[in-house]
C-alpha cells in the first residue's frame, strides 16, 4: 500500500508514527454544534483556494480593476463562477464564525482555561470580517467604491489620527493612487495571513487543552475516535460545505457589479446595502444622532460615535466577556464540562439582548425600502429603530432568560435533567455558598 | 451503498470538467460540482455511520496547570538583579520608535477646493452647456464646471425651483437665478452622492444613510444624521444666456472631519 509504504519512509526519517497513532486515536466529543466551527474552517480553505486563482485575473491598479473584474465574469463562464464561490464562502465564513461564537458563548465553553483561544476567535471574526470588506471593494464598482467613501470618511472622523491614516491608506486625498492597492495587499496578504496565524493558534489551543463536552465528566473527553470515526463525519462536513456554497454559487448572483457599473464619485446604485454583516454598522451610521462637536477649530464628526466608538465598545465587551461571566458567576475554576443555556437564564439573557440590538442595526440598514414598502415616512422608522434599540434589546433579553429559565425548570419536572444537587458550605457571615460545581480536575504534581 | 455514491462523485466531478470545457452556463458546471461534493458528504459520512463506531470513548485529560515552579540552581540571579521594569521601559521606547516610519508615512491630501470658479460654465454630465430655462420647473440635473465633467468633489445638483420660492439666505440673495439653484451633491455626512430629489416636498435624500435636506432653505439638514448643510454654489447668467458659477462652493464640499478648520 502506498500510504503504509509513505507512514514508514515518514517514520523512519522522523519518528512520528507514535505521535500519530496518539492523533489518531483522539477523541473528539460528538455533538451537531460542534461542527458550526468546522463549517467556518472549509469555508476558509475555499476563500484561499478561489483566492489564490482570482490573483491570476485581478488587476489591483484604479484605472483596470473594475474592467479586469468584469471581464473575468464575462470572458470565461468558469470566471464568473470562481467569483461567485469566493464572495459566496466569504459570508458563508462569517455566518459560520457568528454560529460558532454563539455555540460558545451559549454554552459557556468560553470559561477558564478557554478564555484566550475565545479572544482569538473573536479577533478572527474581526479580520473575517476586514477580509470581506476589503474583498467586497477590490472591484470597485459604484456600489462598493461608495462604501469605501464612507469608509474613509468614517476614518476621517477620528480625532488626531483620522487624517493621517486616510491619507496613508489613499496615498493622497479620496480616492488616491495607492488605495487600491493597499486594500489588495490587506485583501491577498495581511489579513489572510493574521487569519491563517490565529486559525493555528485557535487550533493549538483546542488540540492541547481538547474539547469542552455536554457529557457530565470532568476528567476525561467522551466522544468518538478520530480515526477513521471523526475523520469521515469531518471529511463529510467538508464536502456538504463545498456543496452548500457551490450550490448557492451557481444559482444565486451575488454582488453583480456589472450592473452597478464602475465607482465615478457622483453616482450611487439605489437602494445602497453593503454585505450582510457589515449592515450592521451601515444601520448605526443611519440611527445616528445628527451630533457634531466642535472644539478649537477641529470637529467631532456625527459618524465618530456610532462608527467608530459604538463597535469598538461592543467589541471590547465581546473580548472581554469570559472575566465578566467569571467576575458575575463568582466562578474563577477550570472547566471542560458544557452549561445548558437553560442552566444559565442570565446568560442567555445577555447575549440574546447583544444579538437582537446587531439585528434591529442590520434592520435599520434598509430603512429606506421598509418605508417605501409600508408607506411610512423614513423619519418614523428611524425612531421606532432608536426606540427598538434601546428598550427592544432590553426585553428581547429579558424574554429569553425568562424562557430560558422555564426550559430549566420543566427539564427538571419532566425528568430529562436531574435536580441540581449542590454542596452548601457554611461562610463566615453564617450564610451558605454553593461549593463550586463539578470543578476540573486539580493538577497533579508531575 | 458507499460505492454508488462514489462513483455518483465521480461521474458528476468529470461532468462538471465537461460542461466547463464546453463553455456551458456557469450554472452547468457548478450545480455538477455540487453534487460530486454532495456524493462525497453522503460516502463518507454513510461510511461513518455504517463503521457504527463507539460514541462513548473515554480519554483521560492531563493536567493544564498551574505547573510546578521548580527550584533555582544555586547561585542564580533573582529578579531584582535583572532589572525587570527597566526592561519593560526599554522595549515601550523602541516601540515608539518603531512607530515613527509609520507617522511619516502620512502625505498631503489635496486641499478641498473644487473646479469651480468665477465665470465658469454650468454643464451637464455630456457636457453641454446649460442655460437659464433648460431645466423644467421641478426637474434636476447633475451639473460640473466645463471642462471638468465627472470630477466627483465638483458635482452639483442644479434644482429648478419655481420662482420665489427659495427662501435666500443673508448675503446669498440673487444665487439662484430664474428659480436654478445649485447645491452640492456630495454628502456632509458620509460622501455619498445625495442622489435623490423629491420635488413634491423640495427635499435631497442621500441614499446611503437618508439624511434629507430642505432645498427651500440653503439645503439645511432636515433630519438624519447630517449636521451641516450642503454647500450651494453662487450661480449667474452671462452675456450669452449660459448659468455660470460666480465662484467656488460657498463652504468646503465633503464630509465633516477632524481636521475641519470651517
Amino acid at each position: 500500500m502506498m500510504s503504509s509504504r509513505l507512514a514508514r519512509f515518514a517514520d523512519e526519517r522522523f519518528g512520528c508514527n507514535a505521535a500519530v497513532r496518539v492523533l489518531m486515536a483522539k477523541v473528539f466529543p460528538d455533538h451537531w454544534s460542534f461542527y458550526l466551527g468546522e463549517f467556518a474552517l472549509y469555508a476558509f480553505g475555499l476563500l484561499v483556494a478561489t483566492g489564490i486563482w482570482l490573483t491570476f485575473a485581478y488587476d489591483p491598479s484604479p484605472a483596470g480593476a473594475y474592467a479586469s473584474v468584469v471581464a473575468l465574469s464575462r470572458s470565461a463562464p468558469i470566471g464568473y463562477l470562481v467569483r461567485q464561490v469566493h464572495h459566496w464562502s466569504a459570508v458563508t465564513f462569517v455566518a459560520a464564525i457568528l454560529l460558532h461564537m454563539g455555540r460558545i458563548f451559549f454554552t459557556a465553553a468560553f470559561r477558564k482555561p478557554r478564555e484566550l483561544n475565545w479572544v482569538v476567535g473573536i479577533l478572527m471574526l474581526v479580520l473575517a470580517s476586514v477580509a470581506g470588506f476589503t474583498g467586497y471593494s477590490l472591484p470597485f464598482d459604484a456600489l462598493s467604491g461608495t462604501g469605501v467613501r464612507i469608509a474613509d470618511s468614517v476614518l476621517l472622523s477620528i480625532p488626531f489620527a483620522g487624517g493621517w491614516a486616510a491619507s496613508v491608506l489613499n496615498g493622497g486625498g479620496f480616492p488616491g493612487p495607492l488605495l487600491l492597492p493597499h486594500l489588495y495587499t490587506f485583501h491577498v496578504y495581511y489579513v489572510p495571513v493574521a487569519i491563517a496565524l490565529l486559525l493555528a493558534a485557535h487550533l493549538g489551543m483546542m488540540l492541547y487543552q481538547k474539547h469542552t463536552q455536554f457529557v457530565d465528566d470532568e476528567r476525561h473527553v467522551v466522544g468518538r475516535r478520530f480515526w477513521p470515526d471523526y475523520a469521515l463525519r469531518a471529511f463529510a462536513a467538508l464536502c456538504f460545505t463545498c456543496a452548500v456554497i457551490l450550490g448557492l454559487a451557481a444559482t444565486v448572483q451575488i454582488n453583480p457589479i456589472a450592473e452597478y457599473g464602475r465607482y465615478d464619485g457622483w453616482t450611487v446604485p439605489n437602494p445602497a446595502l453593503p454585505d450582510w454583516y457589515a449592515a450592521f454598522l451601515d444601520g448605526a451610521l443611519r440611527l445616528g444622532p445628527p451630533w457634531e462637536a466642535r472644539i478649537a477649530g477641529h470637529s467631532i464628526p456625527a459618524l465618530f460615535w456610532p462608527g467608530v466608538v459604538m463597535p469598538l465598545l461592543v467589541l471590547a465587551l465581546v473580548i472581554s466577556w469570559p472575566w465578566i461571566d467569571a467576575c458575575f458567576t463568582r466562578n474563577e475554576a477550570s472547566h471542560n464540562v458544557l452549561v445548558r443555556p437553560a442552566r444559565a437564564p442570565w446568560r442567555v439573557g445577555a447575549g440574546v439582548a447583544l444579538l437582537f440590538a446587531g439585528f434591529v442595526l442590520t434592520l435599520a440598514a434598509a430603512d429606506d425600502q421598509q418605508a417605501f414598502a409600508l408607506h411610512v415616512p423614513v423619519q418614523s422608522l428611524v425612531a421606532f429603530y432608536r426606540l427598538l434599540l434601546a428598550f427592544g434589546s432590553i426585553a428581547a433579553g429579558l424574554l429569553a432568560a425568562l424562557f430560558a429559565r422555564e426550559l430549566g425548570a420543566r427539564a427538571v419536572q419532566q425528568g430529562d435533567e436531574p435536580e441540581r444537587v449542590v454542596a452548601l458550605r457554611r461562610n463566615d457571615e453564617g450564610g451558605y455558598d454553593e461549593e463550586e460545581p463539578r470543578a476540573a480536575p486539580e493538577p497533579q504534581p508531575v | 451503498m458507499t460505492r454508488v455514491a462514489l462513483s455518483m462523485a465521480i461521474a458528476a466531478a468529470l461532468g462538471a470538467v465537461v460542461a466547463a470545457a464546453l463553455h456551458a452556463d456557469p450554472a452547468v458546471p457548478g450545480w455538477l460540482a455540487a453534487i460530486a461534493f454532495l456524493a462525497l458528504a453522503a460516502a463518507a459520512g454513510g461510511l461513518a455511520r455504517a463503521l457504527d463506531a463507539p460514541a462513548d470513548l473515554h480519554e483521560e485529560r492531563h493536567p493544564l496547570g498551574p505547573s510546578q515552579p521548580a527550584a533555582l540552581p544555586p547561585g542564580a540571579l533573582t529578579r531584582r538583579g535583572l532589572f525587570g521594569n527597566m526592561w519593560a521601559y526599554a522595549a515601550g521606547a523602541f516601540g515608539v520608535l518603531a512607530l515613527v516610519p509609520f507617522v511619516a508615512l502620512a502625505r498631503r491630501r489635496a486641499p478641498r477646493g473644487t473646479a469651480w470658479s468665477p465665470g465658469a460654465r454650468v454643464v451637464n454630465a455630456d457636457g453641454t452647456a446649460l442655460k437659464a430655462d433648460d431645466i423644467d420647473v421641478g426637474g434636476v440635473a447633475t451639473v460640473f464646471p466645463e471642462g471638468n465633467v465627472g470630477a466627483p468633489e465638483s458635482a452639483t445638483l442644479l434644482i429648478r425651483l419655481e420662482e420665489g420660492l427659495l427662501r435666500p439666505q443673508p448675503g446669498r440673495a440673487g444665487w439662484a437665478p430664474a428659480g436654478n439653484v445649485a447645491y452640492s451633491k456630495i454628502c456632509t455626512h458620509a460622501g455619498c452622492p445625495v442622489a435623490l430629489y423629491r420635488h413634491a416636498s423640495y427635499q435631497l435624500y442621500c441614499p446611503c444613510h437618508q439624511s434629507v435636506f430642505d432645498v427651500l432653505d440653503a439645503a439645511r439638514p432636515l433630519s438624519g444624521p447630517a449636521t451641516r448643510a450642503l454647500p450651494q454654489l453662487a450661480l449667474d447668467v452671462d452675456a450669452a444666456g449660459y448659468l455660470i458659477a460666480r465662484g467656488d462652493f460657498s463652504e468646503p464640499v465633503g464630509p465633516d472631519e477632524w481636521d475641519r478648520s470651517v
